[in-house]
């Protein structure tokens, strides 16, 4: 099994994300707090609860460079948390969203995030130096519904968004005195802040969890209907696959190398997809083989039910009432709602870590498995 | 506009009524599916059409046998929209016509999965 470290956080966790040298992970235990645990070498310890959202926070993103903690929460509010000795200082950035925030993403300087909200806008926040704050430009009137994710391409300039109308939309987030005309020489640094390349009309139902592979050359996300979506140059003329799989839906994905890309969802296990030479993607295992168990009474609670699994309510499910037909014996119990990199190498992600409804923190290890030598 | 395009589609699964008739004669009732599952018309909200066409998936599906037969020789191609009809099936009420689906819906749902069940449903562009 590829699973290296599982640590039951909470008992139910939306989001979660690393500090830069990894050594602590902050959480959000389904409620307005974040939690920042440490690891130590037996346990892992809280250092920091971080309080200041009013609601439900629906997304964390800890930037790797500076050191800093975004946070975007239901109250439509998000704080950019700087670490200043040893408290975390909050600053206010007023998204002028009237939903739901619903993910965040640094943007890869570090120089923008992006925010997907219920609002059916994308919010691209940006620091203005001269009036020591954070402003928020919003691409309005391209989304038919919620923005359930969005992904930065490594150019800084492109964000691909997926939202619960179906589609996937790629904009341009150009914003004149943040990013330079000449950083970029792609032709994406010519087009204005807010500018569509792209709508991908793949899927019918609800898209969730878009990403780029490390080049940037291709995309992936998925749908509601048990399917995968990975498109390859996208701009004008994409050329686009669609992987049906015989499991429960995805809810997040992450590329693990060009070729290869792992997906968390509804069935509680990873699975893993894999292109061939001729660039054609499969469904090739789960990456967490679980065995038959016979349910027990302990076990019921973790509403392993098909009933519990679909709509994520699982505590106050009785026991007795709700026999799972097929108890899960893998590492989560339940929805996995994200997935992030852990340890790359020479632009391969090596170890990797998932987080979802049950509160377990998981650690994935590619390294030893001989399989994956992509 | 709209009229002829229905009474086009009517034609058409007429035509393909007659291909399955013809097919079950040879004993080739797994082909006489595949040929009934093949060109439902998309997007359609005209009841006559669905109907139409249900009639003539049904006489297919009927005529099934060996369900494990069935699955040896039906590409996965099929296993999306064969689910959608499987559920209208169930939809009708009527005994022998859910015993069959019941049966094959066991056997697609052990090599199709789940996802075979969250597609049927999800599906707008095959209208069933």
């Amino acid at each position: 099994m590829a699973a290296t470290a599982v640590h039951q956080l909470a008992q139910c966790i939306t989001c979660h994300a690393w500090s830069p040298d990894q050594t602590m992970v902050a959480i959000c235990p389904n409620s307005n707090e974040v939690h920042i645990y440490k690891s130590s070498p037996d346990k892992w310890e809280q250092v920091h609860v971080l309080q200041k959202h009013d609601q439900i926070i629906s997304g964390i993103d800890w930037s790797t460079g500076s050191n800093k903690i975004v946070t975007v929460s239901h109250d439509r509010n998000s704080y950019v948390w700087n670490q200043e000795a040893s408290e975390w200082v909050p600053t206010l950035v007023i998204l002028r969203l009237n939903r739901a925030a619903l993910c965040v993403q640094w943007s890869p300087k570090e120089n923008k995030f992006a925010v997907g909200s219920g609002a059916k806008t994308v919010c691209i926040c940006y620091y203005e130096q001269e009036n020591n704050w954070w402003v928020s430009k919003l691409i309005r009137k391209r989304h038919n519904s919620s923005v359930t994710g969005v992904a930065w391409h490594p150019d800084n300039i492109l964000l691909a968004t997926t939202s619960t109308d179906g589609k996937c939309r790629i904009f341009s987030t150009f914003i004149k005195g943040v990013d330079s005309r000449d950083a970029g020489t792609t032709s994406s640094s010519e087009l204005k802040f807010g500018e569509q390349i792209v709508q991908l009309d793949l899927s019918f139902s609800w898209a969730f969890g878009v990403r780029w592979s490390p080049s940037g050359n291709t995309l992936a996300y998925v749908g509601h209907n048990s399917m995968i979506y990975f498109v390859d140059d996208v701009g004008p003329s994409p050329s686009a696959q669609s992987v049906a799989f015989s499991d429960l839906p995805l809810r997040d994905v992450l590329f693990v190398s060009e070729r290869m890309v792992i997906g968390v969802g509804f069935d509680c296990s990873p699975m893993v997809f894999t292109a061939d030479e001729r660039g054609i993607w499969n469904f090739v295992k789960l990456l967490d083989q679980r065995k038959l168990v016979p349910s027990s009474a302990n076990y019921g609670s973790q509403l392993s039910g098909a009933f519990g699994k679909l709509y994520g309510q699982s505590k106050h499910i009785s026991n007795d009432t709700v026999e799972p037909s097929r108890s899960r014996a893998g590492v989560h119990s339940n929805l996995i709602t994200s997935i992030l990199p852990l340890k790359v190498v020479g632009g391969a992600v090596k170890r990797f870590s998932t987080s979802g409804l049950d509160g377990k923190v998981v650690v994935w290890d590619l390294e030893n498995q001989s399989e994956f030598s992509l | 506009m709209e009229a002829d395009n229905i009474e086009a589609i009517i034609t058409r699964i007429e035509h393909k009524s007659r291909k399955i008739e013809s097919l079950l004669k040879q004993l080739k009732p797994v082909e006489a599916l595949k040929t009934a599952l093949e060109g439902s018309p998309p997007m359609t909200k005209d009841e006559r059409c669905k109907s139409a066409n249900w009639i003539v998936v049904h006489r297919a599906m009927m005529s099934i046998k060996d369900v494990d037969g069935l699955f040896s020789s039906l590409d996965p191609e099929y296993y999306d929209i064969l689910m959608k009809y499987l559920y209208r099936g169930l939809a009708t009420g009527d005994r022998p016509t859910c015993e069959q689906c019941l049966r094959i819906h066991e056997k697609l749902t052990e090599r199709a999965g789940l996802g075979c069940i969250l597609r049927s449903l999800s599906d707008t562009v095959n209208t069933v």
